[in-house]
């Protein structure tokens, strides 16, 4: 069988969300560990693989992919090991619903706060020349304004203000979606889940007073559930930082 | 189990939808709304709202079954395809089907949003503008996504940031430069056979031959893959049934990406 190659940052996120596809489906992978905060994804080396230079891809035989959601799709279906997307039609709608409803609306919202309280301050210490020279080598414009605004601070008031609200509105759809059905989009467990943990799986820490098991209770059950999940633990083994270690506060028994 | 369709004129996300129901043949009751008077946000008898509030799309299509709201015109296209046993408009192979969602994925995210704002300012703006205080705000309060109704505040008070309008000519036309590319083997549909990346690229490009010729100029490979998307007698009888000038449609679509 052809080889799987992931370029991967920590188990979080997009580069999460195919990391973690890949061990429910029991499909063998070598693991690239791409050290974001070392510009790893700018590199010839990688923007040789994605030139558009960010994280994740994969790589398949000869094939190579981006786009972490569409990602989980080709792994879900190209691979065998349990089905992880449900066979009705409009629960797969809404599987698809949720998943870019999350990645374009709810996870940039995190991510700018991620960036602005974790990515920007780590990075900031090292020498700006090097850092404007790191810069100048990102391949998308828009990266670059993003990058920029991590390491000098300068996201505006009012940007992290909408962030939050839609962090806060966020938690309160995940809860009211998890008080309908076990499971995010359906029934059954699957890639509506993986893609939401790798969102969520932090917010009872990073957001305390929104998300506890008094105000989201649905929320944490089912945070717990797929934590609980084998193919978790193993796939959070992987991680490198801190950041990823905030997955333990789902250990808690009251949160 | 009825089906309903609610949708505006076959531009944009309707069009999406539109196309892809007379492509695959699926039962659907469709009942045409008037978009930009704000008529998606007073559908009767929903039970479950969360697509049809915060859906991502802006104003699309809406598919009501069993009280739930369905939205979004590439997954509503999907959903068809599934339930059809006619048509087939996604590759069954995974790695054809990876590249037309990725291709959907990055014409949602980049050339719709783009070709929202300019059809907008070029088409809707003036309507909105002209509407009364009063029935702007009726029009607005009943919007419950914030961000979508800032998006129609912006129109209708006419702020659009310029660099956004900029921004947004580019990526209409890297748009058109990515069909030129893919079509450059002479292929006559965008994945190889008909697929959904069709009817989205087409849906949300069609209109922008009128707004930005000049992006099209020297682009006979899409000039001519537009010409047989349009020619095929499932679209051209969902062109024909509006009748209207259908590039002139519009109503708010998706926010251009606020972070990277
Ligand atoms: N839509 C893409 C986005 C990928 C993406 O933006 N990845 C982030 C990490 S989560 C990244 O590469 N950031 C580093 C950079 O842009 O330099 C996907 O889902 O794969």
């Amino acid at each position: 069988m052809a080889q799987v190659t992931l370029y991967h940052w920590e188990p979080n996120a997009n580069s999460g969300k195919p990391m973690l596809t890949l061990m429910e489906k029991g499909v063998e992978f070598e693991s690239h560990y791409i050290d974001m905060l070392q510009f790893d994804q700018h590199r010839p080396e990688y923007l040789a693989i994605n030139p558009q230079g960010t994280i994740p891809a994969m790589t398949h035989g000869s094939r190579v992919l981006v786009e972490s959601t569409a990602i989980m799709e080709y792994v879900n279906e190209a691979f065998s090991g349990p089905e992880l997307m449900p066979k009705d039609a409009r629960d797969r709608w809404r599987v698809r619903w949720w998943m870019k409803f999350m990645d374009q609306w709810l996870a940039p919202s995190f991510s700018m706060i991620g960036w602005s309280v974790f990515v920007g301050p780590i990075v900031r210490q090292r020498d700006p020349a090097e850092l404007e020279a790191a810069i100048e080598r990102i391949p998308l414009p828009e990266r670059r304004v993003s990058w920029r605004k991590a390491i000098h601070g300068t996201f505006s008031e009012a940007e992290i203000a909408e962030s939050q609200r839609r962090v806060a509105l966020g938690i309160n759809m995940l809860e009211q979606e998890l008080g309908k059905r076990e499971w995010l989009a359906s029934d059954t467990y699957g890639l509506a889940d993986i893609n939401g943990f790798n969102l969520a799986y932090a917010i009872p820490l990073s957001q305390p007073s929104l998300c506890n098991d008094e105000k989201t209770p649905n929320l944490l059950r089912w945070l717990r559930a797929v934590y609980a999940r084998p193919a978790v633990k193993k796939c959070w083994a992987l991680g490198r930082t801190d950041m990823v270690k905030r997955v333990a506060v789902l250990d808690g028994e009251q949160i | 189990m009825a089906m309903i369709l609610y949708h505006g004129a076959p531009n944009g996300p309707s069009l999406i939808v539109l196309a892809a129901l007379a492509e695959t043949g699926v039962d659907v009751e469709r009942r045409p709304i008037d978009l930009l008077a704000g008529e998606r946000h007073v559908l009767p008898g929903i039970g479950e709202a969360v697509a049809l509030d915060m859906g991502i799309e802006g104003e699309g299509p809406v598919l009501v079954v069993d009280g739930e709201a369905m939205t979004d015109a590439v997954f509503l296209a999907q959903y068809f395809d599934e339930l059809s046993d006619k048509a087939s408009l996604q590759p069954s192979d995974p790695y054809a089907h990876w590249e037309m969602m990725m291709w959907c994925r990055q014409i949602t995210e980049r050339l719709s949003p783009a070709a929202a704002l300019l059809g907008n300012i070029e088409f809707s703006q003036e309507t909105l503008g002209a509407m009364s205080d009063e029935r702007f705000e009726e029009l607005a309060g009943r919007i419950v996504s914030a961000d979508l109704r800032s998006r129609w505040e912006i129109l209708r008070d006419g702020a659009v940031d310029l660099a956004q309008i900029v921004d947004s000519r580019t990526k209409v036309l890297q748009a058109v430069e990515r069909c030129e590319k893919q079509l450059g083997d002479g292929r006559k549909w965008l994945m190889g056979e008909l697929t959904i990346a069709d009817l989205a690229t087409f849906a949300w490009l069609a209109g922008m031959e009128r707004v930005l010729p000049e992006s099209f100029r020297d682009k006979p490979l899409t000039t001519a893959w537009l010409q047989r998307v349009r020619s095929r007698p499932a679209v051209a009888s969902v062109l024909a049934d509006c009748g209207a000038d259908v590039a002139t449609f519009w109503a708010p679509g998706p926010e251009i990406n606020r972070w990277g």
